[in-house]
């Protein structure tokens, strides 16, 4: 448990170079990334991939949120890095994977799940997208007047 | 010309070269994966304060509009087109960062616009440090997708060779579509000649931890973004792109399996 949220802190850091993100946001995006990845693993026991995906997601787009706020800079920076672990990379491989073996059954299963953690991290980002900037700002402690611009 | 912010400027602001700084920043930013939304929002930032009252911006995915002009402003319009290419996330917070100080009444058009060529020239990561975090993340996300600690050595080692592809080989010729195929099969070789080697147990694993660099997870985050602020034309058109690069890589994996299958006889699968 413990080495799994240290893969994803330092996977996110990993992706977040590659990326582009300026050094000085490494950390951020690593612990955004792990968050994300900890609440997946917790929730996918009770909820399946799909109902995690969203729960993470929305934990992310939310630590995105405040942290775009609190260093004053653009959410995409933090969200791109914290969503990508639970982009559905394993599931289309073993998509192909399926296809491949002729075990087409299989294949439209995992297929099918890789669209529904899609549509789940769709769904994840636009509900928090919907949450009043002022929020956000008030929980980073800064005042509205001086932060007319985040997001 | 009226400029009533909080600042006096000292002398009149020739508006085509508003326009222009408006038109440079904003191409920058679509660039380099800023959202729809956001490109609109400086460009109109940086034009209302520099007193361009009536300017106004269309920007798609791959292209920006401007025009302004009526009876009291001068007539300006452009049409920039922009190819689509990396994005690089650093550029994006550096333009939002100026923006924000030119709303400060820190700069002077001119300053900002040296300023932009700064952001411009901004040096990329260097290509060892891009190999060395595609090898980590590759290992790191072997790890997370069920992978044991060999699996993930395995990982590592295949990312940096497919990095090395990426950096030399499809990123300065190769199209987008052959670019991802051929990705895709050449993790599943690399992956399969380590795993022949006796390196990892977990054949599935590493190739899928291996794969991650590939996936587009800027343009499948920003086409969402887009949809969801209702810029579906853009929105769709990112998405058509994180879809197709998906789609590109199991296709990929889906073709060095096919090969491993007929030269292995099957018995490694």
């Amino acid at each position: 448990m413990i080495l799994q949220l240290v893969a994803a802190i330092f996977g996110t850091i990993a992706f977040s170079i590659l990326f582009g993100v300026a050094s000085r946001y490494y950390l951020y995006c690593g612990l955004i990334g792990g968050a994300g990845w900890g609440v997946f693993m917790i929730a996918s026991e009770r909820l399946g991939p799909g109902g995690a995906a969203m729960m993470a997601t929305m934990v992310v787009m939310f630590l995105s949120r405040l942290a775009a706020v609190y260093k004053r800079c653009p959410v995409t920076i933090f969200l791109i890095a914290g969503i990508f672990p639970l982009v559905p990379g394993a599931g289309i491989y073993w998509t192909a994977y399926y296809i491949v073996m002729d075990q087409l059954r299989l294949a439209a299963e995992m297929g099918y799940m890789a669209v529904k953690v899609a549509v789940a991290i769709v769904l994840g980002i636009v509900f928090i997208y919907e949450l009043p900037q002022g929020l956000f700002i008030r929980l980073a402690g800064q005042s509205i007047k001086e932060n007319k611009t985040g997001g | 010309m009226e400029n009533g912010e909080e600042k006096e400027l000292e002398q009149p602001i020739d508006d085509g070269e508003v326009m222009a700084l408006a038109l440079e920043a904003g191409r920058i930013l679509l660039e380099n994966g800023a959202e729809i939304f956001r490109v609109e929002e400086t460009m109109h930032r940086i034009c209302q304060y520099y007193g361009v009252k009536s300017a106004n911006q269309f920007v798609l995915s791959n292209g920006i509009f401007v025009t302004a002009g009526d009876r009291k402003e001068q007539v300006y319009a452009k049409v920039q087109h922009i190819p689509v290419s990396d994005s690089y996330l650093e550029r994006v917070a550096a333009v939002n960062q100026l923006s924000r100080r030119i709303v400060e009444g820190k700069y002077t058009v001119s300053e900002a616009m040296a300023e932009l060529e700064k952001i411009k020239l901004m040096p990329e990561k260097t290509k060892y440090l891009q190999i060395m975090a595609s090898a980590v993340g590759c290992g790191a996300f072997c790890y997370l997708f069920g992978g044991d600690i060999m699996d993930c050595m395995a990982a590592f080692i295949s990312g940096i060779f497919l990095y090395l592809y990426v950096l030399f080989i499809k990123a300065p010729y190769m199209s987008k579509i052959v670019g991802n195929v051929g990705g895709g099969a050449l993790v599943t070789i690399t992956c399969h000649i380590l795993y022949i080697c006796g390196l990892g147990h977990h054949f599935n694993f590493i190739i899928i931890g291996s794969v991650m660099p590939l996936v587009p997870g800027v343009a499948f985050t920003n086409a969402i973004r887009d949809i969801a602020d209702g810029d579906y034309i853009s929105g769709s058109v990112r998405m058509l792109d994180a879809l197709l690069i998906f789609f590109c890589i199991a296709i990929g994996v889906g073709m060095g399996l096919t090969i491993l299958n007929a030269v292995t006889g099957g018995a490694s699968l």
